[in-house]
């Protein structure tokens, strides 16, 4: 008895923590199902939850109806056959926008065969598991591992609407170069403009700069005023350290605490470099007044 | 990587620590220079510096920091010594993953950050970015530290 193809076209876009059992499968069930899927959906978008939700489903099971499989937790998808051509997967609706659903397939009873056709963000599909109960082992692992790779780039999945089809079926995945390529590209792009933004947290006044290329030239200005200032401090050390009688008067603003020091200090004093520079000679700028109180480091 | 992405990992380098080691390299230095001439401040100047940067490295990052050890590889080519680092095990997935990081749409801003952050040729974009921040805070923690040292061996 091969599973027949059903299409359905009630499949609610947008609006992923809000399944409800009817919307999803929209057939007649049974107890066992109904429990089976009520276990799935209710799941948290966690790994154990779901496996246990499975193991669960699968443990209050009656015997002929449904088998289930714990597809999603353990990454690998363990067919509980218990005819030849069984397979099925297991539900799991994520509350967090990924929208990477499989669905129970059950057999014999039903005879359909339902699954999703998932777009990710328009560039490629992703493509679940082989229809074919034969396939059924032989896709299940590498759709396994899809699932694998995508859920570690679930977080960047775009949160795209299911688009209200006309059907809704089941395709081998094909998880060829470009696809992947893509989502490692995106999900590079993702940690990239993460760090970015870690650095703009530390750079101040980079808050407000909306741009990558603007916060990468502040960030760039900044480096090197710092490295600036540390050549400018470090030529006033020079001079303290050399001679006996630690020389000049060195002019520094009140500096006080280390940790108070505020940043705006460091812009002047890199201004001040820098309109000292040009004249070339070291005593100039020594003859500054000094003031304030100082704190030793050690 | 981890399919969770952690928290940037950027630690606080110890300002003491920090000052400690500029601190003896300072009096090192000093105790060098015995005697004052002018054409040499330049050089003294440099070293200073270069004092101070290898202390900062030493003290913020140790050798766990991509930056700290170019630049203590740099310093020790300068001085015709060897610098060995405990290496770690280089994963193939490290090298693989080489011919994949560079993206041409970002990679001149990339390239500026590369000339400034030192050891920058050699890592990816991404962590290009931490090193970055790791560094960017220690150059500030130096600059810090740096300023308090001459307020206070400053004679008043």
């Amino acid at each position: 008895m091969d599973p027949s193809l059903v299409n359905d076209s009630s499949f609610s876009p947008a609006n992923p923590s809000s399944y409800t059992l009817s919307e999803i499968w929209p057939f007649p069930v049974n107890d066992a199902v109904r429990s089976g899927l009520r276990l799935a959906v209710n799941s948290t978008p966690s790994d154990k939850d779901v496996s246990t939700a499975a193991a669960a489903a699968a443990a209050a099971e009656e015997s002929t109806v449904t088998d289930l499989t714990a597809g999603w937790g353990g990454r690998k998808a363990r067919a509980l056959n218990s005819e030849e051509d069984e397979s099925s997967k297991m539900v799991s609706l994520s509350s967090s926008g990924n929208e990477v659903v499989r669905f129970v397939r059950f057999c014999d009873d039903l005879n359909v065969v339902v699954s999703v056709d998932l777009k990710d963000s328009g560039e490629k599909k992703r493509k679940l598991c082989g229809s074919e109960s034969g396939n059924g082992d032989g896709s299940m692992k590498p759709e396994g591992e899809t699932s694998s790779g995508g859920g570690s780039k679930a977080t960047e999945q775009k949160n795209k609407p299911e688009p209200p089809k006309d059907y809704i079926h089941v395709r081998a995945r094909r998880g060829q170069a470009t696809d992947r390529h893509s989502l490692a590209e995106r999900a590079r792009r993702e940690k990239i403009s993460e760090k970015m933004t870690a650095l703009q947290d530390i750079i101040p006044g980079c808050n407000k700069i909306i741009g990558k290329a603007l916060v990468l030239d502040e960030i760039i200005n900044y480096i090197q005023s710092l490295q600036r200032q540390v050549e400018f401090l470090s030529m006033k050390l020079e001079v303290v350290n050399s001679g006996p009688s630690t020389g000049p008067t060195i002019g520094v603003f009140p500096t006080g605490d280390l940790g108070t020091l505020p940043i705006d200090l460091h812009r002047n004093i890199y201004e001040q470099q820098e309109a000292n520079e040009s004249r070339g000679s070291h005593p100039e700028w020594l003859h500054m007044q000094v003031d304030g109180s100082f704190n030793r480091t050690t | 990587m981890a399919s969770a992405d952690k928290p940037i990992n950027t630690d606080v380098p110890e300002k003491d620590v920090f000052a400690l080691h500029f601190l003896q390299s300072l009096s090192n230095l000093r105790r060098q220079n015995t005697f004052d001439s002018p054409e040499k401040t330049n050089d003294r100047v440099k070293k200073i510096k270069k004092a101070a940067y290898v202390s900062m490295a030493r003290a913020a990052g140790g050798t766990n920091r991509l930056w700290s050890r170019a630049l203590l590889r740099r310093a020790a080519k300068e001085n015709n010594k060897v610098v060995r680092f405990p290496r770690r095990k280089k994963r193939v997935t490290c090298l693989r993953r080489r011919s994949n990081r560079r993206d041409p749409v970002e990679e001149e801003e990339a390239e500026r950050l590369r000339n400034l952050v030192p050891g920058g040729g050699g890592m990816g974009t991404s962590k290009l970015m931490e090193e970055t921040a790791h560094y960017i805070k220690c150059l500030s923690m130096q600059v810090k530290v740096m300023q308090c040292l001459v307020d206070g061996l400053a004679p008043k």
